[in-house]
């Protein structure tokens, strides 16, 4: 299993319960969506997995390592590619995968070898001494993958990978990620693009007020809601069922 | 190099990447500030103070310029450099990455530990050009100068961590590090104070810190060298564990 999540729970201090006891299983070489609306739990989920918040209670496995008191081997297994263009403006282009490299341990030759052909494969092998600030926007994000992928991952965690970026971009990034799940790579991909999650992912799962509340293929999830598209599930689950376009067809007519 | 040695080193390049590519901030300010200390206290004000213990006035600042170049640019480092990379999202990079919080800890120490020791081993090379500085016991002075480098360093990454604005960094400075230094005495020996100004000092570290500097430069100090030294030991042992503990626990850099 590529990740195993069993009863995860995440109250912050505040007394907010981001996560109530969720538990998800994503095989190795699996493509996962996971779905669901703004304050669901999709990124709480994602730092928990990645060390970036401290579980409350249940336990994460990444690849039968855990992610609390095995986090070393845990995160060797993780590249995270954050929602929130997180660049560190002090460095380069190329600095940005060199030190990442470093921080996972990779030695020098590697690290440089890596990052010409990341730099190549993203487009940017042009900027690779611009400092990270001047980038634009695509060019920020292209970058956050190609530093996620720097180590090698074996689970690429891929939050809103594509919010905000045009349409170009968007597909050049699906069929990257389509080739490295391909190749081997799991991945779990967060994203409010239905379309993305119904096109890319094996399997997909909708969270909610901190719980997972449904999984399966596209197909399942519209069966399971009594609807025959992935959006108007969502809708359900979102409550806004109103807002299906097969309401809004036959209102029209 | 072992994969957690590579590891340590990439996190302190990046401290020490970050200084140096912003050097004229980093570097070159706090190098004119010793050198218009020396200029006016010194060579201007000083041709009218009398010789203080035996030593010419400016020679007598001159360690304590040198130990607050250290200090201030220990702290200053560490605590912006953390609160920068913790507004920016950056520090997700380290945080996410295998580093044990010992080494993410000394890494952030380091860097500014780094940039004081340059900072104040330039003070020391321009000063030596101006003035004939003298080191009289470098056995005391190196583990001193290291040990209040290294004390300020985890100050700075204690404000740094705890910081949510950029005014926690600067009212840690200038209220309380700034005081604190200025009353220890950099510029004057204590035992010329006035009563109760002189018992006052003794509740200031950083007059400790001064004595050690001094005794390893000029042979000269306020306060007993030995007790100063293990008190010095024991407050940079203790804030380390405090900052460890922090580190473990994620404070206010994991959610």
């Amino acid at each position: 299993m590529a990740l195993q999540i069993t009863d995860l729970v995440k109250r912050y201090p505040t007394g907010t319960e981001a996560l109530r006891g969720v538990s998800l299983d994503i095989a190795e070489g699996e493509f996962f969506g996971l779905l669901g609306p703004n304050g669901a739990g999709k990124s709480t989920l994602i730092h928990c997995t990645t060390g970036l918040a401290q579980p409350t209670s249940g336990s994460i496995r990444v690849f039968g390592h855990d992610a609390i008191h095995d986090y070393e081997q845990a995160r060797l297994a993780v590249g995270l590619a954050p929602q929130d263009l997180n660049l560190d403006w002090f460095l380069t282009v190329e600095e940005s995968l060199d030190y990442h490299g470093g921080y996972f341990g990779m030695p020098r030759r590697e690290r440089r070898e890596r990052a010409k052909e990341l730099l190549e494969v993203f487009s940017l092998t042009e900027k690779r001494d611009d400092r990270t600030r001047t980038l634009s926007g695509g060019m920020k994000r292209r970058l956050i993958l190609a530093r996620a992928l720097m180590h090698r991952p074996r689970l690429l965690i891929l939050d809103e990978p594509t919010a905000g970026v045009d349409v170009e971009l968007r597909l050049e990034l699906w069929h990257y990620v389509q080739r490295i799940n391909a190749e081997g790579t799991t991945i779990l991909l967060t994203t409010h693009y239905l379309e993305e999650a119904e096109q890319l992912c094996d399997r997909i799962a909708f969270i909610n007020h901190g719980d997972i509340v449904a999984q399966g293929t596209s197909a399942d999830l519209a069966a399971e809601y009594g609807v025959s598209s992935l959006e108007d599930a969502y809708l359900e689950l979102v409550g806004r069922k109103e807002l299906s376009r097969a309401h809004v067809g036959a209102d029209a007519a | 190099m072992s994969a957690a040695q590579i590891r340590f080193f990439a996190l302190v390049r990046r401290e020490v990447n970050r200084f140096m590519k912003i050097k004229r901030q980093t570097v070159g300010a706090p190098l004119l500030e010793t050198f218009l200390y020396i200029s006016v206290f010194g060579a201007a004000l000083g041709t009218r103070i009398d010789k203080l213990h035996g030593v010419d006035y400016v020679v007598f600042i001159i360690p304590g310029l040198i130990m607050m170049a250290w200090a201030m640019n220990a702290f200053s480092n560490n605590a912006s450099s953390i609160l920068q990379q913790k507004f920016q999202g950056a520090i997700q990079d380290q945080l996410s990455s295998p580093a044990s919080p010992r080494q993410l800890l000394l890494a952030f120490s380091l860097g500014g530990f780094l940039r004081g020791m340059l900072v104040a081993t330039l003070t020391f090379v321009a000063a030596s050009f101006l003035v004939d500085v003298p080191v009289e016991h470098v056995l005391v002075l190196i583990p001193s100068l290291f040990l209040v480098g290294f004390f300020f360093a985890q100050l700075g990454v204690l404000i740094g961590v705890r910081a949510e604005q950029f005014d926690d960094v600067s009212f840690a400075q200038t209220f309380v590090l700034q005081p604190l230094i200025f009353l220890g005495g950099v510029f004057y020996s204590a035992s010329l104070l006035p009563e109760p100004f002189q018992t006052l000092t003794h509740f200031d570290p950083v007059y400790y810190m001064i004595g050690l500097v001094r005794y390893g430069f000029l042979d000269y100090s306020d306060t007993n060298v030995a007790l100063s030294l293990l008190l010095l030991t024991a407050a940079t042992a203790a804030l380390f564990a405090v900052n460890l503990r922090l580190f473990l626990r994620g404070y206010k850099l994991r959610a």
